[in-house]
């Protein structure tokens, strides 16, 4: 009824691999996008864009970097938060020393810095796996984390240790930097992260994404049938690390507006992780639903109280809300340990046979 | 599975709707005064008798003259747990109504400086922040009364140096800080200071993640013996580096921390053994005053306040001085209020309260509070006020007043805030600097 497929007939081999082979996907894209484009800016307040919008994309985007290496590739990391600090930190160095650079260009180019780093802390992936592979990259984590606090360069040798986002304007339109309206920096960051999206969408269901598929699923067979495990692998962590680095940016300039090195700590990391394996791992829309369970679900749920005028002080709030989430996470990983994007795999396709239960 | 589907749609109504309201419009017969509050986190135990003290004395106003001036005061508190991105996000939650904004956390005051131009609110820092925010013609919409941390780090190398800081030639001083901005702030200065007077700094960071377990810190110290140890710990931090002073055997009088190092939970810890532990302090507990009393008749004998009276919390310098930030505050709102002659004052209006501040020892004692406050005025061009600050000194059961009132070293602490003010101001181009302040 809402999802029927009868009648939709493929009649050519690029209609069997087109992105939506289901008419209805298609157009519930359209509404989101609409929602996400239109509906949302024209009535959203500047605490909405500021705590639920923008850090939902945001951490999206990290997520899916993470998603392409752990959820595509197998491979895990526990070292996000850091890659995103290498991209923050470039992005910084970069707007500094050139200060006439785009800040697209600029945010482009730092992404290729935590590639780089991404690449010299995947070479162990060679040889260890699974656990011992995130240990390797828990080193990463740590390393990273003490050199932004202890390189002063990094940082311009500021009192505070700490990177302030300068005013940044893109077309006449200031993005970045405490002059910036949150209404262009959601613009700013859902562009990116639509550009993004369809890269790794594309990236993932192609060629590359499949090799990625077979080391994941058993790299002894994959080798067997000819993929090349180190360029496989390394492949993997260029990607995801370059993704986690243009996120680790816009963190920082199109969000935060000034960061420190504890930032990028270890909770970070785990956030992304989670972020990824309630979402789903090895789905691109798993990201999203993820993020929106992590990050904006908190915040709504901290501003019911005060919505219903119930007499809840601040900190019991809080107490409260941590225990809910944690509940939530539990309760949908119970009932679907694959994620929220299995979630909704299973849903659409009990709509696509509704009302007949087979 | 239908449901389900149900809950889904009905739930993520609810959430788009409480996502999406703006917060209830202001009142004009009130005014509302939100605070960034941590009373959840590993920094709780110290932040919690803070805002105790702060909320407790708004409430003692609304109880006892009905509000300021007839005006109802509302206090409000979003909980950040001193994390800097919960910080931002309750700064974007109450601005909308605030005539202030109090951060509670140097990460967060960094964070919200920038855009203090832009939303024009002031931000109050009492004690805390960054120190350059003392330029008031650079940072007009900051303010961290009445002493800034380079002042309390001015004030304790010329306390342990008997007022000339040439006596700590050849000596050699470590700080202990926390890895974070609050703990780095006063490096600058106390660089610039080794440099001129001949003594060596050792700065020896504690991370986030071993503020409880400091024994690679203290072997350092035990293997460095530096003549004095400074401290400028928050949270779990200072009870950590306590007993571990205490187990090292380090001598306590040497070892003197910073206003927040000087909780009376974290001595309590190790009682006895913690006597001669000295914190500078511009805020100091007198339970005796006619305020305290005040306090205690109408906010903590009628149930009204949240505090530990089993753990003697009232008694606390903590508590006390949360007490005197909301006075400071008041203060501001109530210049303000005489000189524009509005009920409740805008942001604007609370600004040139806050530049205005007449707080000597008269209006102290006016407010009941003698003795619990250093004296300190502001202008609009110093937004700090600069008044100095006394050593408390742990004597095993209780903070005492240990010294005269120590004043910092104006004189060399001003070319480095001036040059820090224009490295900010320059590195934020373009950033508005007040040309109306003549000062």
């Amino acid at each position: 009824m809402f999802y029927p497929t009868a009648g939709q007939f493929k009649t050519s081999y690029q209609a069997d691999y087109a992105l939506f082979p289901v008419r209805q996907d298609a157009f519930l894209l359209g509404v989101i996008a609409l929602f996400a484009f239109v509906v949302f800016p024209l009535t959203a307040s500047e605490f909405t864009f500021r705590a639920l919008l923008t850090p939902v994309l945001i951490y999206s985007l990290a997520a899916l970097g993470l998603n392409i290496l752990t959820g595509y590739a197998g491979q895990l990391s526990l070292g996000t938060g850091a890659f995103m600090g290498v991209g923050a930190y470039a992005c910084y160095k970069l707007v500094s020393i050139f200060p006439e650079m785009n800040i697209v260009v600029a945010i482009a180019l730092s992404g290729f810095f935590s590639a780089t780093i991404g690449v010299i802390f995947g070479l162990p992936s060679l040889r260890i796996k699974g656990f011992y592979l995130a240990i390797a990259t828990l080193a990463a984590q740590f390393f990273l984390v003490w050199l932004f606090q202890k390189w002063g360069w990094l940082y311009n040798y500021n009192a505070s240790g700490a990177i302030q986002v300068p005013n940044i304007a893109l077309f006449g339109v200031t993005v970045a930097g405490p002059r910036a309206t949150a209404i262009a920096q959601y613009y700013f960051v859902l562009c990116t992260v639509c550009v993004i999206t369809v890269f790794a969408i594309n990236i993932t269901r192609g060629r590359i994404g499949r090799m990625w598929k077979a080391v994941r699923d058993m790299d002894i067979a994959a080798e067997l049938v000819g993929i090349n495990l180190m360029r496989a692998k390394l492949m993997a962590f260029f990607v995801s690390s370059y993704i986690v680095g243009i996120a680790g940016a816009l963190f920082v300039f199109l969000w935060r507006g000034a960061a420190e090195a504890n930032l990028f700590d270890i909770p970070l990391s785990f956030r992304v992780l989670f972020i990824a394996i309630i979402g789903g791992l090895g789905s691109v829309l798993g990201n999203y639903l993820g993020a929106i369970l992590i990050v904006a679900l908190p915040v709504i749920i901290s501003t019911v109280p005060k919505a219903l005028g119930l007499p809840i002080d601040a900190a019991t709030a809080e107490h409260l809300n941590v225990m809910i989430i944690g509940a939530l996470i539990i309760t949908f990983l119970i009932v679907e340990p694959h994620g929220l994007a299995r979630f909704w795999a299973i849903i659409r396709e009990k709509l696509i046979l509704w009302p007949f239960p087979h | 599975m239908k449901t389900l589907l149900k809950t889904a749609i009905l739930s993520s109504a609810l959430v788009l709707g409480a996502g999406f309201s703006e917060p209830a419009a202001a009142q004009d017969d009130s005014i509302y005064i939100p605070n960034l509050s941590y009373r959840t986190g590993p920094f709780a135990a110290t932040g919690t008798p803070l805002m105790n003290g702060q909320r407790d004395y708004i409430t003692l106003l609304n109880e006892r003259d009905g509000g300021l001036n007839g005006v109802k005061l509302v206090y409000d508190e979003c909980e950040t747990g001193y994390n800097t991105e919960k910080g931002v996000e309750c700064y974007e939650k109450t601005k909308a109504n605030a005539v202030v904004t109090q951060p509670w956390s140097t990460g967060i005051t960094l964070q919200v400086l920038p855009k203090s131009n832009v939303d024009e609110i002031p931000i109050l820092a009492p004690g805390y922040g960054f120190s350059p925010m003392a330029d008031g013609k650079v940072f007009q919409w900051a303010f961290n009364p009445p002493s800034s941390y380079w002042d309390g780090a001015s004030m304790i190398l010329r306390n342990i140096s008997d007022g000339n800081l040439d006596n700590l030639k050849d000596k050699k001083i470590a700080l202990l800080h926390l890895d974070h901005p609050y703990g780095k702030e006063p490096i600058p200065l106390l660089e610039a200071l080794a440099a001129k007077h001949g003594f060596t700094l050792l700065p020896i960071p504690v991370g986030l993640t071993e503020m409880q377990n400091q024994s690679a810190q203290w072997l350092q110290i035990r293997r460095e013996r530096p003549d004095f140890v400074l401290m400028w710990g928050w949270g779990a931090m200072n009870a950590g580096a306590l007993t571990e002073a205490v187990k090292t055997k380090y001598p306590m009088d040497q070892f003197v921390g910073i206003w927040w190092s000087g909780h009376d939970g974290d001595l309590k810890l190790v009682g006895e053994d913690g006597k001669g532990y000295r914190s500078v302090s511009w805020s100091v507990p007198n339970s005796e005053s006619p305020l305290m009393q005040d306090i205690k008749k109408y906010v903590v004998d009628t149930g009204k306040s949240l505090i530990n009276q089993g753990e003697g919390e009232f008694d606390w310098v903590f508590y006390q001085r949360g007490l005197m930030i909301s006075a400071i505050l008041v203060e501001g709102i109530n210049a303000a209020q005489e000189q524009f002659d509005v009920k409740s004052p805008n942001p604007e209006q609370l600004r040139w309260g806050l530049e205005n501040l007449n707080l000597d020892e008269a209006r102290i004692q006016a407010l009941g509070a003698e003795g619990m406050l250093v004296p300190f005025n502001t202008s609009c061009a110093d937004h700090t006020g600069h008044g100095g600050g006394w050593m408390l000194q742990w004597d095993g059961a209780k903070f005492v007043k240990a010294s005269e009132l120590l004043t910092p070293d104006r004189a060399a602490i001003e070319p480095l805030e001036d040059k820090e003010a224009q490295e900010y101001a320059s590195a934020n181009a373009p950033w508005p600097i007040n040309e109306e302040c003549k000062m």
